[in-house]
């Protein structure tokens, strides 16, 4: 055999014309896949680790859990054995910090008799002698005022106290008159309820800006920025609802506000918005 | 490492260079052209997955020749290869001679037939036919006395020729 004749045979051997073609296609498209699984894994492997992270946050809030709870019992624990168990008279002298006191006369005075010593509840007449005591005596009490507990008893004085007599008799002796509270006199010495907020933004929204933080009342560009209030301070105010406060600016909403700035350059940022009312549909 | 534009032109490049040699020594492995490609496009998929790193391109092509080999092993063991009953390829479009030459050749065991493929048509010498193989030259240098005997008495010549170590 001369290596000739068989390279040349060998040579001579018929493939597929497009072996090349279908091959690199072949390559090309299992390249794709490998790139397509690798993407698929990372991904996967992105929702373990972030499954791994939920399942290690939730290990190590129940551990820290644990952890308070048994703090807590054993401080509980430790803390039993030294309380001291107390006498039981000391109990008895010393009383709750809260309590009640007792009372069987308690409304408005209607008539005040012309010694001013005795005044009328209702159907009931209360005499305060000598021995009547004023104000509470309970170690707990506050120190009557002369708001709560007024020296004269007037018609129309809120009373409350107690008798240890008979109060279907129709007529007592007060042990102690708890409160003797005069009536509001004037509505004008309060001031009202009511208050003013400054306003300088007011009108209907007639554009919003595509970001929807600001929009165009008349001609003033008025922008809501992280920093502006919303709603109405003040101890009147009523608690802004969506209603009276919708969360989006919208063309045709009749908006109230306020801002330091100067509105004369036609474009400020608002210190407050107090409304933003959605028209009627 | 390669990137993928780096992998695709080296895939390209070894498909111009190597993919005839590697569908030719498994056709001599396996008697047949259809499956000889098979076993060639498989090896490129090995090539783009494992995408080797070679010294030169006669590492490159010896790692494809090495890798069809065992290739080409992998599919003469399988059960649906030996179950079937294969129409031998037709190769009368050959010149007689030529006919004649590679039919005595593919007549062969496989142990010679291999070492005298990539001597007589690869070129290589024994030492690397023994590096391709993994096996010693003195048992490559056997194969390859013991193939041209065998030829000789079937289609003669070859006394004078000698294998270039």
């Amino acid at each position: 055999m001369k290596k000739s004749v068989y390279k040349s045979a060998m040579s001579r051997v018929k493939t597929s014309e497009n072996f090349k073609e279908e091959t690199y296609q072949k390559v090309i498209s299992e390249m794709e896949k490998t790139s397509q699984t690798n993407q698929i894994n990372q991904k996967e492997s992105l929702k373990m680790e972030k499954a791994k992270r939920k399942t290690l946050t939730g290990w190590t809030v129940g551990i820290a859990a644990c952890a308070v709870l048994s703090v807590s019992l054993f401080a509980m624990n430790q803390q039993a054995p030294t309380i001291n168990n107390p006498n039981p008279s000391e109990v008895a002298t010393k009383p709750p910090t809260l309590g009640k006191v007792a009372v069987n006369i308690d409304g408005v005075i209607s008539e005040v008799s012309e010694d001013g010593k005795s005044f009328k509840i209702g159907d009931l007449w209360v005499e305060v002698t000598d021995k009547t005591e004023l104000g509470s005596k309970e170690p707990t009490a506050v120190k009557p005022s002369e708001e709560l507990l007024g020296k004269e008893f007037k018609v129309g004085n809120i009373v409350s106290g107690f008798t240890s007599q008979d109060i279907s008799t129709g007529k007592v002796a007060a042990d102690v008159i708890y409160n003797n509270i005069a009536p509001q006199k004037d509505d004008t010495a309060n001031p009202p309820t009511t208050g003013k907020a400054v306003v300088n933004i007011e009108g209907e929204i007639t554009e919003v800006s595509e970001n929807g933080q600001s929009f165009k009342v008349g001609d003033l560009w008025v922008t809501v920025t992280p920093e502006t209030g919303l709603g109405i301070q003040g101890p009147t105010a009523a608690e802004p609802s969506e209603e009276l406060l919708g969360k989006e600016f919208k063309v045709g909403n009749i908006v109230s506000g306020f801002t330091s700035e100067d509105v004369s350059t036609g474009k400020v940022n608002a210190t407050r918005i107090y409304n933003n009312i959605a028209p009627q549909k | 490492m390669y990137n993928s534009y780096e992998l695709n032109e080296s895939v390209r490049r070894a498909l111009d260079l190597y993919s005839q040699s590697m569908i030719k020594i498994a056709f001599a492995y396996l008697k047949n052209i259809a499956d000889a490609e098979e076993v060639a496009q498989e090896v490129f998929l090995t090539y783009l997955q494992k995408h080797p790193v070679f010294e030169n391109s006669e590492h490159e092509k010896a790692w494809l020749i090495r890798t069809t080999i065992n290739k080409s092993k992998n599919m003469l063991k399988t059960g649906w290869f030996k179950s079937r009953n294969p129409v031998p390829e037709d190769l009368s479009y050959l010149p007689k001679e030529e006919n004649d030459v590679l039919q005595a050749v593919l007549a062969l065991d496989k142990k010679y037939r291999i070492p005298i493929h990539l001597h007589y048509y690869e070129g290589y010498s024994i030492q690397e036919i023994a590096v391709i193989l993994q096996s010693k030259p003195a048992t490559v240098g056997t194969w390859l006395a013991r193939g041209r005997l065998i030829l000789k008495e079937k289609i003669g010549g070859l006394e004078d020729e000698e294998i270039c170590l």
